[in-house]
C-alpha cells in the first residue's frame, strides 16, 4: 500500500482520503480491523504523529471506532458509510464538471464519450483478467 | 524539549550563528534547513556542547547540558567517527564500553533491518553502508534526544529510503529528533517541524502540517517563498 502525497495539502488529510477510498471500494468491510498508527505510518511512510492525527480525525468523523485497548475498527454504521461512498462520487464529478466548463462542450456529447471511454477501459480491464 | 536561545558565536571576526532561537519538542522530527555553510552543524555541534558559543542558552528539558546529558542525547555526525579498521561488532564493543545507554538488541534489530554483516570491516564498507552504520550506532543508544546531521546526503536512493523507514518505525517514535538537511523534498512528509536558516540566522520556524492546513503551502514553497524575498 502506498499514496502518491502531494506536498501542498496536510499528510493527514490525505491519509483519510485514502481510508475512504478503500471503504467506497469495498476493500474494508465494515466493522473489520485497520492497521495500528504505527503500521500504518510504516506502511505509507509518513510520520507517526501524522498517523495519529488521521486516526484521531476519523474517530471524530465516525469513521473509525476504538475500544479500549483493542484495534481500531472501521464503523459499522452503514449511514455513514454510504456517506463516503457518496462524498467521493459527488467529489469526482464536480472536479469533471469544473474541467469540462472550460472548454465548454455540451453535455450530450460528454457523456457519450464518457461512455465510450469506459465501456473501452473496462473491457480491457475484463481481458487482461 | 531541547530550547535553543539567543545563540551567538563567533569564529575569529566572523560570526556564524547569529541569535538562533528555535526549539525541538521530544516526539517529533524537527528538521533545520539551509544551504551548505549557514551554520547546521555549528548549532548541532554547540548543543552537544562540542563548541562554545559567545552568548545564549541552550537547554534540554529545562536543564544545561552537561556530561550527564550524553546519556539523553546523542549526535550522529555526517561522517562515521570509528575507527575504520574496526569490525561492524568491534564498534558495537567499543559503544558498549563507552554508553551505559548502548541497546544491544535494538543494535542487533538494526543489524537486520539495514541487511548488514557484523564481521565486515568499516573501511571496506560502501558509502551507502557506512552512513547506515552510522546511523545504527548512533539509534541504538536509548536516549532521548537524537540529533543527526545530513543522513541523507550523499547515499544513493535506495539507502535514503531505508534510512527514511527508520523514521517512520519504533525506533524513532516517542523520541525527539533534529536533523539538517539541504535537500528537502526526500523527507518533506517525514517531518513535524521546519526551521529555515540563511547566513547564521533563523529566517523561520514552522510546523509543516499548519502550513499545508492554513495556507496549502508546501515545505518547498515555503522556502521559495523566504529565500526568494
Amino acid at each position: 500500500m502506498t499514496i502518491n502525497f502531494n506536498n501542498r495539502d496536510p499528510v493527514y488529510v490525505q491519509v483519510i482520503r485514502h481510508l475512504k477510498e478503500q471503504i467506497a471500494k469495498g476493500f474494508y468491510e465494515p466493522g473489520q480491523e485497520i492497521p495500528s498508527r504505527r503500521e500504518l505510518a510504516n506502511q505509507l511512510k509518513i510520520n507517526p504523529n501524522t498517523a495519529q492525527r488521521a486516526y484521531k480525525e476519523m474517530e471524530e468523523q465516525g469513521l473509525i471506532f476504538t475500544e479500549g485497548n483493542m484495534p481500531s475498527c472501521i464503523t459499522k454504521d452503514e449511514a455513514v458509510l454510504k456517506n463516503v461512498r457518496e462524498e467521493l462520487i459527488i467529489e469526482a464529478v464536480d472536479l469533471f464538471l469544473g474541467s469540462i466548463k472550460s472548454i465548454d462542450v455540451p453535455l450530450a456529447e460528454v457523456l457519450e464519450l464518457v461512455k465510450k471511454k469506459h465501456d473501452a477501459e473496462s473491457g480491457e480491464a475484463e481481458e487482461s483478467k | 524539549m531541547i530550547e535553543v536561545k539567543n545563540v551567538n558565536k563567533k569564529y575569529g571576526r566572523k560570526q556564524v550563528l547569529k541569535d538562533i532561537s528555535f526549539t525541538a519538542e521530544k516526539g517529533e522530527i524537527t528538521c533545520l534547513i539551509g544551504i551548505n555553510g549557514v551554520g547546521k552543524t555549528t548549532i548541532m555541534k554547540a548543543i552537544m556542547a562540542l563548541t562554545p558559543i559567545n552568548s545564549g542558552e541552550i537547554l534540554m528539558d529545562g536543564e544545561k547540558i552537561t556530561k550527564k546529558s550524553f546519556e539523553k542525547i546523542t549526535f550522529i555526525p555526517d561522517t562515521i567517527t570509528m575507527l575504520p579498521q574496526m569490525k561492524i561488532n568491534e564498534a558495537f564493543a567499543f559503544m558498549a564500553d563507552f554508553y551505559k545507554s548502548w541497546n544491544p538488541q535494538r543494535a542487533e534489530e538494526l543489524l537486520q533491518f539495514f541487511k548488514l554483516d557484523p564481521n565486515e570491516r568499516i573501511a571496506n564498507l560502501s558509502k551507502g553502508n557506512t552512513a547506515k552504520v552510522n546511523m545504527l550506532l548512533g539509534l541504538s543508544l536509548d536516549v532521548d534526544y537524537l540529533l543527526m546531521d545530513e543522513p541523507f546526503s550523499g547515499i544513493d536512493i535506495f539507502s535514503r529510503e531505508q534510512i527514511a523507514e527508520v523514521f517512520t518505525s519504533h525506533l524513532i517514535e516517542e523520541r525527539g529528533v533534529i536533523i539538517t538537511t539541504h535537500e528537502i523534498s526526500d523527507i518533506e512528509h517525514l517531518i513535524d517541524k521546519a526551521v529555515l536558516m540563511d547566513d547564521g540566522a533563523v529566517l523561520r520556524e514552522f510546523s509543516v502540517e499548519e502550513v499545508r492546513e492554513n495556507e496549502g503551502k508546501s515545505v518547498v514553497d515555503v522556502m521559495r517563498e523566504v529565500y526568494r524575498a
